[in-house]
């Protein structure tokens, strides 16, 4: 029996689908069966960081109405053969979809994956309870702005009432540099408000603007400083004590051919 | 409709008291009216009778007995108003100085209380006739208003609104203490800028008509930092 996880945040454009995608793909390079399902209805985006929209044929909503069969609307990725995606549709909205429907598509990934990775829509109406309707556990994406926080805890709240109890949390886009210079909240700031276990800290990284427009998950690319991010995460939500990634590099850039140097 | 005599349960007994100022005739009909809706209740129970300073004719003491008698109680006796009175009117007023002295003396403030035993995060809202204790966070975005005192024992970052009715005395109080928004009463106020740093247990009140913020002088944990 496999579990399902919803990637959720609350707020938009905080890396909810790049958070999806790179986990997803991290385990299932680890050897782990994993679907990554997109809920954002009408706004579908997975497909594209996964580089996989041109082959999309059905979508989520066919599934739930019944109008192909799971199988047929699983499209399975480039890279790994044990990574399949459940694309959201792009011509219907929300609506189109109710909790029980999740429930029931929750229910039969699980007999066939060892990980369902749910990207949810950002904002707390509809979109957001269909994700979280078939979920096992949580993961809440924020990054270290002030509106970033409040929605994470406001979504905690919301999680904690559906029964989703102990959500992860992950913080994303830290500037190490910046929070340095007090400019930006910092781990422990953000930890006082939501107070929950986190379960890593992804640094800003320009590398994950172009992993993401070329449809390459960044926790596939050794030379990523986010990647490894990533990595440490996947190896996490599998139950290994990982320790935090070092963020003290003094700034990003002589970080960055620091690594060049030490990789070639 | 009963408005001109009760019966009452006392230590002694039972005991009816009817109104001086009415008519007798309404009195005997509010008594039937009275005894026919508890008659299984009160069946072999002895009533004495305070009717204040009037003086009823015999015939209207006998026809009361009778009424009684018919439901089963019998008429053992008519009270004297040192009787009704000036025993019961000391003793309550000896316990209720002594109440009053004590809360006054020790700063003691009594009252319905609810216990809030999580955190409340952004968007939570809780409404209370009485106190209100959060044993956690009040965050950012969460409310919490209370016609009494609000206590949190965690951080309040959130908006606090006690004595939400008007109650001027009533106090804001939290381990950190840190509002988006505090109100007391009639009165509003913001948290200084720059001031989210843990000084410790913090009380606001209010204080010539300004909220005022004082620290909770608490020896035990006195000089710590978090």
């Amino acid at each position: 029996m496999g579990e399902v996880i919803v990637v959720t945040s609350g707020k938009g454009g905080v890396g909810k689908t790049t958070t999806s995608a790179n986990i997803g793909t991290g385990l299932a390079a680890v050897g782990h069966k994993v679907v990554l399902v997109d809920t954002d209805i009408g706004l579908r985006n997975l497909d594209v960081v996964m580089g996989l929209e041109n082959r999309i044929v059905y979508d989520i909503v066919d599934v739930t109405s019944g109008n192909c069969r799971l199988k047929q609307a699983l499209i399975k990725d480039k890279r790994f053969e044990n990574l399949y995606l459940l694309p959201a549709a792009q011509t219907k909205d929300k609506s189109a979809v109710n909790q029980d429907q999740m429930r029931a598509l929750a229910q039969e990934l699980k007999n066939e994956y060892d990980y369902a990775i749910i990207d949810c829509p950002a904002g707390i109406e509809q979109g957001f309870r269909n994700a979280i309707a078939g979920a096992d556990r949580a993961i809440v994406v924020t990054t270290p702005e002030v509106s970033a926080v409040r929605d994470a805890d406001r979504i905690i709240g919301l999680l904690e009432a559906a029964d989703l109890r102990n959500p992860r949390l992950i913080i994303n886009r830290i500037r190490p540099a910046m929070v340095k210079r007090g400019d930006m909240m910092d781990i422990s700031d953000i930890m006082d408000i939501l107070a929950i276990d986190l379960i890593g800290v992804v640094p800003d990284d320009e590398s994950i603007v172009i992993s993401t427009n070329r449809g390459e998950p960044a926790v596939i690319d050794s030379s990523s400083h986010a990647g490894e991010a990533y990595r440490r995460i996947t190896r996490r939500i599998q139950g290994e004590e990982v320790p935090l990634m070092n963020l003290d590099a003094p700034d990003g850039f002589v970080d960055k051919v620091k690594r060049f140097f030490g990789m070639h | 409709m009963i408005e001109h005599i009760a019966l009452k349960g006392t230590r002694d007994g039972l005991v009816l008291y009817l109104d001086p100022e009415a008519e007798f005739s309404v009195l005997m009909d509010e008594l039937q009216k009275l005894l026919s809706d508890s008659e299984q209740f009160l069946q072999g129970a002895a009533v004495r009778c305070y009717g204040g300073d009037r003086n009823f004719a015999i015939e209207e003491k006998e026809e009361l007995g009778q009424a009684l008698t018919q439901y089963g109680l019998t008429l053992a006796g008519w009270l004297t108003a040192e009787q009704v009175y000036t025993p019961i009117q000391n003793s309550n007023s000896v316990n209720i100085e002594s109440e009053k002295a004590r809360v006054w003396d020790e700063d003691m403030v009594e009252g319905p209380c609810l216990f809030v035993e999580r955190t409340l995060r952004s968007g939570a809202s809780i409404q209370f006739e009485g106190h209100v204790v959060v044993l956690g966070d009040v965050n950012p975005g969460a409310e919490i208003i209370a016609t009494g005192n609000i206590a949190v024992m965690g951080s309040l970052r959130g908006v606090a609104h006690a004595g939400a009715t008007g109650e001027r005395k009533a106090t804001v109080s939290a381990y950190h203490l840190a509002p988006t928004q505090l109100r007391i009463a009639d009165v509003v106020a913001r948290s200084p800028e720059g001031t989210e740093d843990w000084r410790g247990p913090e009380i606001a009140k209010i204080k010539d008509n300004q909220l005022m913020v004082d620290g909770l002088q608490i020896i035990g944990i006195r000089g710590k930092g978090r």
